[in-house]
């Protein structure tokens, strides 16, 4: 079966404010598969989100090829059909808000699809039990917090049933309690509903918690591996991305004689290993 | 400048059934060329507290003084204090507009009244202190630069107002970690250089913890812990009171306390948590050597 998303030497070019010429994307020939955990991650600049725009069609290449589930993007037929297969959700929760109670805005997306209402209310009662809402649905969003505005934020993505989601740094602007609410509310999806998930990031913490991790430079994707391989590798540091706080401190170790495995990157993973290590 | 916040409170829409309290009796004060965090969760009174000590609200009861005069009074001298304090929202550059950067940064020193010479010296020494070359980017349009260049062209037309006292709200968001820890450094070094007073507001409590000496901590419209950043962060129950979460090094000393390895819990850093985790390994790997310093 083909992949779920697939690009054939993708290049973006485009004209700035200014007059000067950009070259965004310098040939990207990458596959994900449905059910993938990506995190996309790189410098500002790099092309991370201009990359995830091209796979829900908000983009379409200057040169090469993008299909998202056997469907080509720059063909304008297609374009609806793979917005409803591909979600995204933003970093700033205020600007995604339409609606004046939490059920009202997560049903705007299938409002908007001309979905019936009997379904309407099915999916918007999923997608907030999903993402953990449902006690919410009468109040006004702009009452909630921040974790609490983009899980329903989540939930209008959800309800129009997407196979996949894009996360452009959705935890940016959260607190550490909201982001810890989102990041699970993230994972959740991928392991219980098979949710294809895209997560660019700025945290390299974050990005342990996918399965796959792109790195990106310059238009480029220059690393792509499980997070274990890409996360601790020297070329982290070229990109001045830095690595996960364990990570680093078990590098410090390493070169303090204190012998540990590869591939720790959480502080639990750590904290075992160490404990295993005396 | 001397800052100084009493018994403040703040009710928005006061009287109607929307009303919210952000601020309850909050007491502080703020000594000249201090660098302070102000950490919270979202809701807990930090962006409603910038705005009372720049002037910008009318506290529900109690005042806010700079320099002894009431911060938000509509008196000459009270309006010179206020030009003293510059405030960045998050994301200052989705406010640009010129067409130049050398405009966008020479706006504020302009609406002074400043001349034409002067004005060209401010915008140059603001830039290179944000890390732009003047020659490179003075002509560049501001919108088509990338967003971690913006945040420090906005940041530049604050500084060329030669603030005495600087607030920042999330200075570094959705900025690379490059980027985020050279603007910390820029600001850092800005402070030294100027003697004003830099206070950051966060939710990135160990970022910020490399630039600010004193940490408060607010939650609920009050403040919950005002101390030396050390105290404040190696305090994980605290921390947990207010929402916060710990930053990772703090956690990870705690996770092997808790496993009965003789930490001591002082530092956050990957450097200092290493180095502490290294000691007390050797330690307890050899249990007949003599425990030092106890």
């Amino acid at each position: 079966m083909a992949p779920f998303i697939w690009t054939r030497a993708l290049e973006y070019h485009y004209v700035a404010e200014d007059g000067r010429s950009i070259l965004a994307l310098r040939g990207i020939d990458l596959a994900i598969e449905r059910g993938e955990f990506v995190a996309l991650i790189g410098p500002n600049g790099s092309g991370k989100s201009t990359l995830a725009r091209h796979f829900n069609a908000l983009l379409v290449p200057t040169a090469g090829e993008v299909w998202v589930d056997g469907l080509l993007t720059s063909d304008p037929r297609h374009v609806q059909a793979i917005r409803q297969r591909v979600g995204m959700v933003f970093q700033n929760p205020e600007n995604q808000i339409v609606a004046g109670t939490v059920e009202e805005d997560v049903a705007f997306g299938p409002e908007n699809m001309g979905v019936p209402p009997d379904e309407i209310r099915q999916r918007v009662d999923e997608a907030l039990e999903i993402v953990g809402m449902t006690d919410y649905r009468h109040h006004p969003p702009h009452m909630l917090s921040g974790g609490q505005k983009q899980r329903v934020a989540i939930a209008g993505a959800l309800a129009t049933r997407p196979d996949c989601i894009i996360f452009d740094e959705p935890t940016s602007m959260l607190d550490s309690v909201g982001r810890q609410q989102v990041l699970q509310t993230i994972r959740r999806l991928n392991a219980e509903i098979g949710l294809t998930v895209i997560l660019i990031t700025q945290s390299m913490d974050e990005a342990t918690l996918a399965r796959r991790v792109l790195a990106m430079d310059g238009g480029r994707i220059v690393l792509d591996g499980p997070p274990e391989v890409v996360l601790e590798s020297e070329e982290m540091d070229r990109l001045g991305l830095g690595r996960p706080f364990a990570a680093e401190v078990a590098r410090r170790l390493r070169a303090r004689g204190i012998p540990l495995p590869p591939g720790l990157l959480t502080v639990e993973q750590l904290a075992s290993a160490l404990c295993t290590s005396v | 400048m001397h800052i100084r916040v009493e018994n403040l409170t703040h009710v928005y829409a006061p009287g109607t059934p929307a009303a919210r309290t952000a601020l309850r009796g909050v007491n502080l004060e703020f000594g000249p060329g201090e660098r302070v965090g102000i950490v919270g969760p979202t809701g807990s009174g930090k962006s409603t507290l910038v705005q009372h000590i720049a002037g910008l609200l009318v506290p529900t009861a109690g005042r806010v003084l700079l320099d002894g005069v009431l911060a938000h009074a509509r008196t000459p001298e009270a309006r010179a204090r206020r030009h003293q304090v510059g405030l960045a929202f998050q994301f200052p550059e989705d406010q640009m507009f010129e067409l130049t950067v050398f405009r966008e940064v020479a706006f504020g020193p302009r609406h002074l009244g400043l001349d034409e010479s002067e004005i060209a010296a401010r915008v140059r020494w603001a830039l290179e202190t944000v890390g732009l070359d003047p020659e490179v980017f003075g002509g560049r349009v501001p919108l088509a630069l990338s967003g971690g260049e913006m945040r420090r062209v906005a940041l530049a037309g604050i500084l060329a107002l030669r603030p005495r006292v600087l607030i920042l709200d999330e200075p570094t968001a959705g900025l690379d970690p490059r980027g985020r820890e050279d603007i910390l450094e820029r600001l850092r070094a800005w402070q030294e250089e100027t003697g004003a007073t830099l206070i950051l507001v966060s939710h990135h409590l160990d970022e910020i913890a490399r630039v600010v000496g004193r940490v408060i901590m607010m939650a609920g419209g009050e403040v919950v812990n005002d101390g030396p950043v050390r105290q404040v962060l190696c305090d994980p129950e605290g921390l947990c009171r207010a929402n916060l979460s710990p930053p990772p090094g703090v956690v990870l000393l705690e996770a092997l306390g808790a496993a009965q390895w003789p930490v001591r819990m002082d530092g956050w850093g990957a450097e200092e948590v290493a180095a502490e985790i290294a000691r007390t390994w050797e330690r307890i790997r050899k249990p007949d050597a003599e425990p030092s310093g106890s």
